[in-house]
């Protein structure tokens, strides 16, 4: 029990309150947060160790891979499959400009309206820095060493390159007499039968069934010009020529000029009918060419016709394979530059382009005539890429281009941007529809939306491709890739009509009260007042189901239509040299998913935190 | 009794009598109000005095009998309701501002698109009544960044947008703090010293004693007296009057 109150138990506060301090310093700042969220328990430290753990080691095998195994040629040397698919390839350009008026149109509407921040520069600038820097330096690392294997069978062979002027080229020859260096692994590009041949080898060796010990290869090896002419090192032709007792010593020839080059290994057969046994030729500084049939018809054109042989071996990528690791430095300048490389024009012209339109943006977005012809520009863009990108039947300057050879990026990104601009109104309209008051409308909206809602996304794009014709004959002319829209849209709007009702239930009644009140009428207390709301609230769920139309545009793969993910199963199954690097391949079209898809939600993260009615942002 | 300027009422209820389900919650409500008149509709809980207000604008719809406003009979018919709406201005117990419009498009929004006013036009009036309700520095902000007792003022100059012959109040000051009482009632009593038509629900006694014409007592869905603000609180007649009186005075 309380006792008596004294004058004690009264309590006035001086007049003045305390003046604000800060917080203790341990409590803020990364060591705070760390503190308070990383190890604030036992527990907590020991998930937050072990988690760290499984995490550094999965990215550790990530990047390891990654940087000193995987082939990136299958994604560098296909991009433009990747990007376009089996777009007629004289055409190609049409989907560049189509590229290049999007950015241009993206950079001058962020100019008005958006806002760039500080990161969102940064980041554009250090990837062009990064692009162009790694460019720069991966020239100046050197190239792997190239094997081939020299062996009764196949010689004479020569080595096809093309050289550039100033390059240091050396060449070898190392003899395998006993079973450790058969044994040894070789470290560089091998030449494909090589390999073969040489781990056959290997383990008849080991087994007993090859004498290694047989060797008495007479190999010579030269070096000579497109004409035939050898190359020479002070006036004397560089070349090895090796004997069973001395393989020789390393020939190393500072190329006279930029061309074609032959290295010719000769089986030298009268010295020794019973030439046997195998060697390594070693070949340095020989870069090794895309193999892609356009990119060496185009070096020819350049450089004229590449030598011939009896048994010439061109200096391709796809001849050779990889072995052993790489370092990083190698990563750099044969796998990351390359690909950068590819892309540079591309980057430096989008991103001249981005600025352009967004300081054009940025001067006229007080103009009320920039703004409009914007909005005007984004409208009109939609006809002209369609036509752009579908040509005119019969036109010489544009030709038609079917639409089923529309592929790639290009498709996925076509599918999900008509998907998205279609079913937005139609999932809104059903939803408003599922909560009509006239009991017929309601009926046929909540039927459409249970009937898609109960089937899978792939028995509908079926549905488009074979049944609907059988209902009517006049859809069988349309055209299979405008089918997968609709079929697309429709799943897209029944998903989304129930993300929009969840926002319209929402609403408060006061607020359809107070319009009500003030005179509105339904079309503009739905308008101006329920819809803004319901769909700000249900931003994520929107989002996320575009984000995963976006990825469910990959399912039109079975249909026949090859998007992102078919174009990249064509290119690893139908180009049998690229069967080896699946993995890349996929990971690489993970990688485009994964960044769109990212993109997307983080912009819905920026419409939920910004703009009218997000109080809570604005705290 | 009744102070007015016309002899013609402005609203005119005949035996008006509405259900919910089979609950009876109106119950022969006959009353006439005049304009610039202010009348101050008390009563307990549940006592219908909420409903008997919105069926004058037609949120809710009464089943029998007649609502004549501004010579307009409340029916079915669509260009009726949308005709006394826009004459009938209504404040909400929640305030019901729209959280995704500023202030001043709060304000502004019904005129512009109802009433189909220049954007210019309908927003200098706009600030102008934010002016008349005090807050004019507020015009950018969202109400969720307001106080109640700032956002029950912007939602009396949003009904006020609308240029009403009659405004009603459902209970405006119920959802406040004490503190921020006052500034709503300073606004309704400029109001009515304006000569603007006034229906209020209110529990604020105050008010009701200084600012009312006449005093409806509302209980069990049917007006139980009706008087002057002296003749309510000095000589009530009915028992169940005196006995709501003595609970809260």
């Amino acid at each position: 029990m309380r006792g008596e109150y004294h004058s004690s138990d009264h309590y006035v506060a001086p007049p003045e309150p305390p003046t604000s301090r800060r917080p203790p310093v341990a409590t803020v700042g990364p060591l705070g947060w760390v503190r308070a969220n990383l190890f604030s328990s036992p527990i907590n430290s020991i998930a937050t160790i072990v988690m760290a753990i499984i995490l550094g080691g999965l990215l550790w095998l990530a990047l390891d891979w990654s940087i000193r195994s995987a082939q990136w040629g299958v994604v560098f040397n296909n991009l433009r499959l990747i990007t376009s698919g089996l777009y007629t390839r004289s055409e190609i350009w049409r989907v560049e400009l189509i590229g290049a008026l999007l950015v241009m149109l993206t950079g001058l509407s962020l100019g008005i309206w958006g806002y760039v921040s500080r990161g969102v520069f940064l980041t554009v600038a250090v990837s062009l820095a990064v692009i162009l820097g790694v460019l720069l330096i991966g020239a100046r690392i050197g190239e792997p060493t190239l094997y081939m294997l020299a062996e009764p069978e196949r010689t004479p062979a020569s080595l096809v390159f093309l050289g550039t002027q100033g390059d240091e080229v050396s060449f070898e020859i190392e003899p395998l007499t006993d079973l450790e260096a058969i044994n040894a692994r070789p470290l560089g590009y091998i030449e494909n039968q090589s390999r073969t041949d040489w781990s056959t080898r290997a383990r008849e060796a080991r087994d007993g069934t090859l004498d290694l010990g047989a060797y008495n290869l007479h190999l010579t090896a030269a070096l000579f010009r497109p004409d035939g002419s050898p190359v020479t090192r002070d006036g004397a032709p560089v070349r090895i020529a090796a004997t069973p007792d001395d393989a020789g010593s390393t020939q190393t020839v500072e190329l006279p000029r930029t061309g074609w080059y032959k290295l010719e290994v000769v089986r030298d057969d009268e010295a020794n009918d019973e030439n046997a046994g195998y060697a390594w030729v070693k070949v340095r500084g020989v870069e090794l060419l895309p193999s892609q049939s356009e990119l060496l018809a185009a070096r020819e054109v350049e450089y004229g016709p590449r030598p011939t042989a009896a048994r010439a071996l061109l200096a391709e990528e796809a001849a050779y394979r990889y072995e052993g690791t790489r370092t990083f430095a190698e990563f750099i300048s044969l796998q990351v530059a390359p690909f950068l490389s590819t892309i540079a024009l591309e980057a430096v012209v989008g991103t001249a382009l981005f600025l352009n339109g967004w300081v054009i943006g940025i001067l006229g977005r007080r103009e009320r005539r920039v703004r409009r012809t914007t909005l005007a520009a984004w409208v009109l863009s939609v006809p002209v890429i369609l036509l752009l990108l579908g040509g005119i039947e019969g036109s010489r300057a544009l030709p038609a281009v079917p639409s089923i050879q529309w592929g790639g990026l290009l498709l996925t990104m076509l599918l999900t941007v008509v998907g998205i601009a279609a079913s937005f109104p139609l999932g809104v309209a059903l939803a408003l529809g599922r909560r009509s008051d006239l009991p017929v409308i309601k009926l046929v909206c909540t039927l459409f939306i249970e009937t898609i809602r109960g089937v899978p996304l792939i028995t509908i794009l079926f549905m488009a491709k074979l049944i609907v014709p059988f209902f009517w004959v006049g859809l069988s002319d349309l055209d299979m890739t405008v089918r997968m829209m609709i079929g697309v849209t429709l799943f897209s709007a029944a998903y989304l009509a129930e993300n929009v009702r969840g926002g319209l239930q929402i609403i408060p009644h006061g607020q359809i009260e107070a319009a009500r009140a003030l005179g509105m009428n339904p079309l503009l207390m739905t308008t101006l007042i329920v819809l803004p709301q319901a769909l700000r609230a249900v931003i994520p769920a929107i989002v996320g189901q575009f984000i995963s139309l976006f990825k469910d545009t990959s399912l039109v793969a079975v249909v026949g239509l090859f998007e992102l993910v078919g174009i990249v199963d064509i290119i690893v199954s139908g180009q049998p040299i690229y069967r080896p690097y699946q993995r890349e391949a996929y990971i690489f079209i993970a990688l485009i998913y994964f960044v769109i898809s990212y993109a997307m939600s983080d912009v819905s993260r920026r419409l939920e935190a910004s703009g009218a009615g997000s109080v809570h942002a604005r705290r | 009794m009744a102070q007015s300027n016309s002899n013609e009422p402005i609203i005119v209820c005949r035996d008006v009598n509405k259900w919910f389900g089979n609950f009876h919650v109106l119950k022969d409500i006959n009353v006439e109000i005049y304009p610039q008149e202010v009348v101050v509709i008390i009563g307990p809980s549940g006592s219908g005095k909420s409903t008997f207000i919105r069926c004058i604008n037609r949120l809710e719809e009464h089943q029998e009998g007649q609502i004549i406003v501004d010579g307009i009979e409340l029916s079915h018919d669509v260009r009726n309701i949308a005709a006394i709406r826009s004459e009938i201005g209504m404040v909400f117990q929640q305030f019901n501002l729209f959280p995704h419009l500023t202030v001043l498009h709060n304000i502004s929004l019904a005129p512009r698109y109802v009433r189909r006013q220049p954007r210019r036009d309908a927003e200098q009036y706009a600030l102008q009544l934010l002016d008349r309700v005090g807050i004019p520095e507020q015009a950018r902000k969202y109400p969720g960044q307001l106080s109640g007792g700032q956002q029950q003022r912007v939602a009396i100059a949003r009904a006020l947008a609308m240029q009403p012959k009659i405004m009603l109040f459902d209970e405006p000051t119920s959802a406040l703090d004490p503190e921020m009482i006052k500034e709503v009632l300073d606004v309704m009593k400029e109001l009515a010293q304006s000569g603007m038509t006034m229906l209020v629900v209110t529990h604020e006694m105050g008010f009701a004693r200084e600012v009312a014409d006449r005093i409806v007592f509302f209980d069990e869905g049917r007006i139980v007296e009706v008087g002057t603000p002296e003749h309510f609180f000095t000589a009530p007649q009915h028992d169940r009057t005196k006995l709501f009186l003595s609970q809260i005075l």
